[in-house]
Parts: structure tokens; sequence; C-alpha cells
């Protein structure tokens, strides 16, 4: 007779249980006002007035909140939220693609922000069930880009700021567009991945970027991620390798042996060696983007810099860029600033390189 | 001669629950915000009577722990029913709740609902479910023989289904863009992230009804199990038991896989290691077996939740990196 | 007693039906089968119109060479096959139209089993044939525990209670297969060829077991069997068949006529007739 209690017992205490565990609709975090925005994939948010605690789930966009001069709002980063060197510091909530929903509760946040190219539809959507602004970026151009920090600034209250930064990137983008003026763009090929072998498609910011860069990009296609054969690049013969990735050690390496790999020696870009690697930058939709198109135009065009003096920063002379990201400290051959912290510095630094 | 009785089935489930509320107790424990044990003991009173909880508790106890670690009970017990269904109607101790392409199903129903209502969130699951309906009609039409399923050719329609609807699968996955499809991922690992389109209430009911339509079967599975004809002699309705279990079976996998993706391991293991346990006898088997596989999947989710913390696992990788010795335990002992 | 009704029947498994002494208790008029155009697995076959009756404690053994129908005509008595032609009723009712619970009640078979996909203790094993008196969820009871164990001694196998199925050699699995049949509490017991992988000893006391469990149990017992010799020891009827046509029907002095059996086997024989007045076929011996 008792047993057949106890197990009735145990099931009335994991209902009770799971009454109270009904989630409650979608309560509002501060009690101050609140604005309705849209972001960039079109979802409305409700941001309160005041954002003081900020959550990124995405590197691109934690750089773009330092590159704002709003960084010491940030309360929790991604894992791997690696520039500047003070978002190292900040908490972490897991990788872009899997966060953990505790994590950012836990932190309290007026608003999270994530990116379409980082992160999962379903994370943004379980946030938002459990009251948490979200607001989402999604960029396919360079110019979308600048936009998306424009709306990002004037969602945080911080348009000034916003147009500030933009501006200062709209001219530098400007400066090298005169530069460039006249130049056929070289034909280039951007790796992702060496095996598979995989690249960007056109719909991307990073193909618009190469365009930017005084680049054309050899592969068109509508896929994100193309994957190609290696025979398709060897027919097309792009007149540059530019190879994308965030292991700088593995990279090098690579880029050393494939002489060696069948198939990557018949391209006349391996045997050359006209091949060059790139840091992260190239793959944020950040203000660094910009650096890394400057790096790459100096590279591919270096006649046309030629009569002005290098820029302090970011860009190196010669060939073979290599940034080390080791977490100790971001250094490069040319010795590259970090973040400046506020938009005004960016200003000057930009200033600085149009003299 | 010990026979089974209704009173050891009792204490034996009193047993096992008692297992699983020490589970679902560790499950609020763990997380990657640490809340003391405490703290959560105070929680958990103040709820039971009613009182106040501080805010932050109870969003992420009661709103963001429980529901997942409900879901997990349901999920678990669901694919450890199913699996045991399946491999008593296939004959085949390797059979899991997958194998016959309900899970193949759900996901290219998903990945056409991700495609073509991207903004609709509650397109996931409906979506995956129909598929799975529509994967479980068509076995079933080409698995009968003679009119009637046959164990064999069902596995083999299954697996031909499987793998058809599987290459489809990877065929859209690799050529559709990819932002559509970076939660597809997530899903064909198994992930219990995401909060059913339903209420849990209602989840209960479908898994409850699943379970108890295997379970009056269940005597008559033993039989079926020492041999088909033999049961017939016996008076088994065998063709009836055996739609009511695929039936059944396939609804609960449908269900699981629907809100959680396709967690592996869960359905095939559990029943074998009770199995170990307790013997082969359905009556004793189906009820272990919905508990044993909600007892997993909680401890599972938890590990998955804290082990890399704050990054979060899909807990289908953590029934994978458990299953997987487990299984090749369970086949080494058979071949004594 | 009278004629139990078919829908409520043996239910309590501790009731059974006794007909009376002399009447037939397995009644077969004409029952014939054709394996239909539409089912192309099996061949065009046909059973033609035979006709038997056994009563209870009578022991029939239906005789003939390979593919005379032999199995086919066990599955008419079984009810797992409905005649095209034809009766076959036991106690009165038809038994393809039994439910098939009630049918499990009253006919138990044996025949060759299907291999176990897993360890199963002998007392389970013999505890299944208790299963058409369960009810849902079919736990068994101390009555039901009683009868399996009395069934396992009659087949003189309890102490073979607690060993592993698996474990048995062919005479013991016989027993315990037998045993599960004796559970089921039938009316009739059909067996399908046991004689197969037994060895001459084994084959001899099967028989005379099936013999004393018709007498003491008062079973109607129909046995397929190839061995000529241990039908006519011990059946009281026999049935010859040959591509599916009954050749005769009767005690077997009146069946073993040499011309008869010489054209069916095709084999040169000799019959000679023990002081039972039992026959017994030799082969002639080649000149």
């Amino acid at each position: 007779m008792f047993d057949r209690l106890r197990p009735a017992a145990l099931c009335l205490f994991l209902a009770a249980l799971a009454a109270e565990a009904q989630p409650a609709p979608a309560a509002t975090k501060t009690s101050g006002a609140v604005r309705s925005v849209m972001d960039d994939t079109g979802r409305t948010v409700h941001v309160p007035a005041q954002v003081r605690r900020i959550v990124s789930l995405a590197p691109s966009l934690t750089e773009t909140l330092f590159a704002l001069g709003v960084g010491d709002r940030v309360v929790g980063v991604s894992d791997y939220c690696n520039y500047p060197a003070a978002a190292r510091s900040r908490p972490r909530v897991g990788a872009p693609l899997n966060p953990s929903l505790e994590s950012i509760a836990a932190l309290q946040p007026d608003l999270v922000v994530a990116a379409k190219s980082a992160n999962r539809r379903e994370t943004v959507d379980e946030l938002a069930r459990f009251g948490l602004a979200t607001y989402a970026t999604d960029a396919h151009s360079v110019e979308q880009v600048l936009t998306s920090i424009e709306h990002l600034a004037d969602a945080l209250g911080i348009a000034e700021a916003g147009h500030q930064l933009t501006g200062a990137l709209r001219a530098r983008l400007a400066h090298l567009q005169q530069q460039l003026a006249g130049r056929t763009p070289r034909r280039v090929l951007l790796v992702v991945w060496h095996e598979p072998l995989i690249s960007i498609g056109r719909n991307t910011f990073i193909a618009d970027a190469l365009r930017y860069a005084g680049a054309s990009h050899v592969i068109e296609t509508e896929q994100d991620w193309p994957r190609l054969s290696l025979e398709e690049v060897v027919r097309v013969q792009p007149e540059y390798l530019l190879f994308a990735g965030d292991h700088a050690a593995a990279m090098a390496s690579l880029l050393a042996s494939l002489p060696q790999r069948p198939g990557w020696r018949k391209l006349a870009a391996v045997q050359q060696h006209r091949t060059l690697l790139l840091d992260e930058s190239i793959n944020r939709p950040s203000p660094r983007l910009l650096d890394a198109i400057e790096t790459i135009a100096r590279q591919l065009h270096p006649e046309a810099f030629q009569q002005k003096p290098a820029p302090p920063t970011p860009a190196a002379p010669g060939f073979a860029a290599l940034r080390s990201c080791a977490p100790a400290g971001s250094r490069t051959r040319a010795g590259s600033a970090d973040w400046p912290v506020s938009a005004y510095a960016e200003v000057n630094r930009s200033r600085r390189a149009e003299r | 001669m010990k026979p089974l009785t209704a009173r050891r089935v009792w204490l034996i489930c009193g047993g096992m629950l008692a297992a699983l509320l020490v589970s679902v107790l560790i499950a609020l424990k763990l997380g990657a915000v640490p809340i003391p044990a405490t703290d959560l003991a105070l929680s958990l009173a103040r709820a039971l009577v009613g009182a106040e909880i501080p805010a932050d508790h109870q969003l992420i106890i009661f709103e963001m722990r429980l529901p997942r670690i409900l879901l997990a009970i349901l999920v678990g017990a669901s694919l450890a029913v199913a699996g045991a269904g399946f491999q008593a109607l296939l004959r085949n101790p390797l059979a899991d709740p997958y194998v016959l392409g309900v899970s193949s199903g759900a996901a290219l129903g998903a990945i056409v609902s991700l495609v073509l209502l991207p903004r609709v969130a509650l397109a996931s699951p409906v979506a995956a479910f129909l598929g799975a309906v529509l994967a479980t009609t068509t076995v079933y039409f080409l698995g009968r023989r003679g009119g009637q399923l046959d164990s064999h050719t069902l596995l083999l329609a299954g697996i031909i289904t499987a793998s058809f609807l599987s290459a489809v699968i990877m065929f859209l996955m690799t050529t559709l863009p990819s932002s559509h499809l970076r939660g597809m991922a997530f899903w064909l690992m198994g992930d219990l992230s995401v909060a059913p389109p339903v209420s849990l209430s209602v989840l209960f009911m479908l898994v409850a009804a699943g379970a108890a339509a295997i379970y009056t079967t269940a005597a008559d599975l033993n039989l079926l199990l020492a041999g088909e004809l033999e049961a017939l002699h016996l008076g088994v309705e065998v063709n009836r038991v055996k739609l009511v279990v695929y039936l059944a079976a396939s609804l609960l996998t449908g269900v699981a896989v629907s809100v959680s993706g396709a967690v592996g391991y869960v359905g095939l293991i559990v029943p074998h290691l009770l199995r170990l346990v307790f013997g082969h006898d359905y009556r004793l088997l189906i009820p272990t077996a919905a508990i044993g596989g909600a007892i997993a999947l909680v401890l599972a989710d938890a590990l998955a939740r804290t082990i890399v913390a704050p990054t979060e696992l899909p807990v289908g990788a953590m029934t994978a990196l458990a299953g997987a010795p487990m299984f090749i335990y369970l086949l080494r002992r058979r071949m004594h | 007693m009278g004629i139990p009704q078919t829908n409520s029947g043996l239910d309590s498994g501790s009731t059974r039906v006794h007909a009376a002494a002399d009447e037939a208790r397995l009644f077969v008029e004409q029952a014939s089968y054709a394996y239909g155009a539409g089912r192309r697995e099996d061949p065009p076959f046909a059973l033609a119109p035979v006709s038997f009756q056994v009563r209870p404690r009578e022991l029939l053994a239906i005789v003939g060479p390979n593919a005379s129908g032999k199995s086919t005509l066990l599955r008419l008595l079984a009810g797992t096959l409905v005649p095209l032609s034809g009766r076959v009723r036991l106690d009165g009712h038809e038994v393809s139209r039994l439910p098939a619970r009630i049918r499990a009640q009253r006919i138990a078979l044996v025949a060759q089993e299907s291999a176990l996909l897993f360890p199963l203790r002998v007392w389970e094993y013999v505890l299944q044939g208790r299963r058409p008196y369960g009810r849902w969820p079919g736990f068994e009871t101390p009555d039901d525990w009683a009868i399996a164990a009395e069934a396992l001694a009659q087949v003189s196998a309890d102490h073979l209670r607690d060993r592993w199925m698996g474990e048995l050699s062919g005479g013991e699995k016989q027993r315990v297969v037998l045993a599960r049949a004796l559970a089921q509490q039938p009316l009739l017991l059909l067996l399908d060829e046991p004689t197969l992988h037994l060895d001459l000893g084994a084959q001899v006391s099967l028989l005379r077991r099936l013999r004393r469990l018709a007498r003491t149990n008062r079973y109607a017992v129909v046995v397929v069997t190839h061995e000529l010799n241990l039908a006519g020891a011990f059946a009281d009827q026999v049935v010859l068949l040959q591509q599916g046509k009954c050749l005769r029907v009767g005690t077997p002095a009146e069946v073993f006529e040499r011309e008869l059996l010489e054209q069916v086997f095709g084999a040169p024989l000799e019959i000679e007739v023990t002081p039972a007045g039992r026959p017994r076929v030799h082969l002639r011996a080649e000149p």
C-alpha cells in the first residue's frame, strides 16, 4: 500500500514544481522609459532609455562598442571577444553560438547585442522570451556595416558618437578610393579554410570589403561560404591568394607548405608567393574592417601608396602581414596601437593619416 | 522461481523515481551561474509553500533551469521508451528511435521551415513534427509485407528512408545560405536550450499517451520476442501489437525530436542498461526505461551546461560522449 | 457445464470444459485448403477435403511423405488457416473463428521453435503458456505459478526450472516446450514433427509421455510425424496423406497396408504385426 503512495507523492512534488516553472511573460528589466527601435533583422526591440549594462555576444560588436566609447558599459562578452585588450577582462558568457543564458541573465543587462553573422536566431529568441532586450545586427556590405554601427549607436542613445565614428571611417574609405583611382582591381581568392576549400560569396561584407581594397574576388556565388573545388581555382588562376584566419602560427606553416601541396602548387599565386595572411579583422563587421581593407590595398597596389609617408597605424610594409593574436597582447610588426578608447582619438588618427 | 509481480514493479519504480528526484535537485544546483545549495533549498522550500522568492533566483532556477529539466525528463523518457519499443518491434537490439527515419523526417521538416519561414519561431518544431509524421507514414507503407508490418522489411524500409532523407538534408545544408541553418548543427546533435512551442503539460500528455499505449502491449512483447509464431499461438494479436508499438513509438520519437532535435544514444543505451539490471521483462522495462531515460537526460543536460561553462554544449554531445563507451561495454558483454 | 460461450470462456484459468466421454472433441469434416493466387510467396497448393475425428484421450498421427500437406492440415486444426471448404470444430466451435485468446486457451501447438532473442529461464518460458488466461497488465497469479510448476513436473523437467533455455539439450528443450503447451491447459494438443531432432530413445520417451498425458489430462492429441513406426506403435488413429490428398483414415493396422504404403513412399516394404496388434514397417531386404 505504502509503495503505491511513494511514486504518487513524487509525481505530485514534481507537478508542484512544474506549476512554478511556467515561464513568466516578458518583463521589462528597468523601470525607466523604454523606446521601441527596429534592429537590422527587422525585429522590434524595446530598448531602455538608459542603457548602462550591455552584454555583447559577438566579437565584432564588442569592438564596435569600445570604438563608440561605451566600452565601460560592456559588462559581459562572448568567449571569442579578444579585442580590444580591455574586453578580455570582462566576464564571459560562453561561445557566440551557444552562450549560457543564465550567465547573461545573471549580469542583468539593459541590452544584449548580437550579430546575425555570429549568433543563432534561437539564442536571440530565447533571450527575448525571458524579457532581455536583444538587438541584432546584420551587414552584407561595407556600407551596411557603417549604417549598422550608426543604428546601433542610435539605439544606445549615442547617435552623435556613432556619426563621428562612421564619418571618420567613411573619410578613410573615400581617401582610399582616391588613392586607388584608375587602378585595375587585382583578381584574388579569399580562402576561409583550405581543406575543404571554403571561400566567400558575393553577398558577404567581406567580398564588398575586398572591392574597396582594390580587389575583385574571382568566385561569385550566392552562397555565403561556398565549398570550392581546387580545379576551379586552378582554372581561374587568381593573382593573389588571401588567407583569413585566427590562428597565426597554424596559418603561417600552412602557407609555407603550399608549394608542396598537390593542386595548390599549380596555382601561379602560390608559385610566385603572392599570398597574403590576414588576421581576424577581415572577418569582423566592425571599425577594424577598415584596417584590413587598407592593409590589403597596400599589399595589392603598393605603387599607389609610395608618394605618401606610411601612416603610423596599422598597415605593415611588405608582404605577409603577420599579426599575432596571442592573448598576451596584440603586437604587430608595425606596432599598431590598441583601439583608441574614444571616438575622438579615432578621428584624430584618421586626420593624421591624411597628412 | 521469482516471477514478476505488480508489487515488484511499483517498488522498483518508486526507487527510481526517488533517484530521478535526486537528479532533478542536482541539475537545479548545477549551472553556469553558481547558486549555493542552501539558497537553492530555501528557494525550493519557499516555492512549495507559495512564499516570495528573490527575483534573480526566480528567473534562473524556476524560469530557466526547471523548465529545461522538465523538458529533459519528457524527452529522455520518450526516447528510452521508444527505443525499447523499437527494439522489440524490429527484433533487433541495435534499434534506436531513429533507425526508422523519424528523426531524419523531422530534421527535413525543420530545415524546410527554417528556409521558408525563418521569422516564425514556432514553425520549426511544428514542421519537424509534420516531417516525422510523414516519415513514419512512408516507412509504414514501405515496411509492410502481405499487408502487415514485418520486422525485417520494416527495418530495411526505415534504413533506406533515413539514408535518403539524410542525403537530402546534407544537400540542403550545403547549398542553402548558411545563416539560416547555423541552428541546424545544434538540432542535429540534440539541444534542449530552446523552449518548446507548446506547454509542458501538452507535451506530458502526448508522452504519457504514447508510453501508456506501449505499456498495454508489454506482456505481449515478451512473448513476441520469444518467437512471433509462438506468440500467435499463445493468443497474442501479433499484427495489432506491432501496429500499436509502431505508432506509439513513432509518436514518442516525433514529439521528442521536434522539441529537442536528435539526441542520440538515450533510446539505444538506456533500455539495455536496464535490462542488465532488471531483466528483459517488458512489464518492468517500459516504466523503468521511462524513468531511466529521464534521469540520463537530466544529468547529461546538467553536465552539458556546466562542463565548459559558460559555453553550453548541446546535450547530444554529452550523451554521445557517455553513450559510445557504454555501448562498447554492452557489446562486449553480449559477446559472452 | 455445457458448451462454453466464445466470449466468456475459460478466463479464470481453473475451470475446464468436459465433453461427454465418447463425443468427438475434434471434428474435421471435408476441410480443405488452397494457397490463393494472390499470395505469391507460397506455391499454389491444395489440401483436398479431409475428414476425421479425434476423441478426448486419443492420439492421432498424421503421416505422409514430404509436401503431402501435413503442416497445412495442422495449421487448419490450429485455426491459423481458414478452411476453403468444410469445417474444423473443437467441441462444437469453429476453430478459425474463435478469438485468438480463447483459441489459445483450448489449442496448444508445439512446433519448431524460433531462436530466442534474449536469455530466458525455463520457468519464465513455461509461464508464458499462461498468457492466454491473463488480464492486462498480465502479471501471473500464484495459481499460474502452480500450474506452470505442475506442467514441468508432468514432463519430468522440474529440476530444470532455473536453467537457461539456451543451455538445454535437444531433448530437455523439447520437454520444456511441451510443458509450456501443457501450461495452456488446452483441450487439443497439436505437435508438428516433434521427433525431428531427437534420438530414438527420446522419441519413444516423448510419445509415451504424450499418450500418458492424453490419458491423464483428457487431451485430444494430434501429432505430425515422419516416423511411421512411432505412429504405428503409439497412435490410436492415423491419417495418411499424399500430395494434399487424404488416402486413408483409421487405426494403424487399417492404414498400414503394404501396397498402399509402398505406393505412397516408393520403397519396398514389409509390414509385421506385433503381438499387441500394432503394425511395424520394415524395409524389405534388397535381393
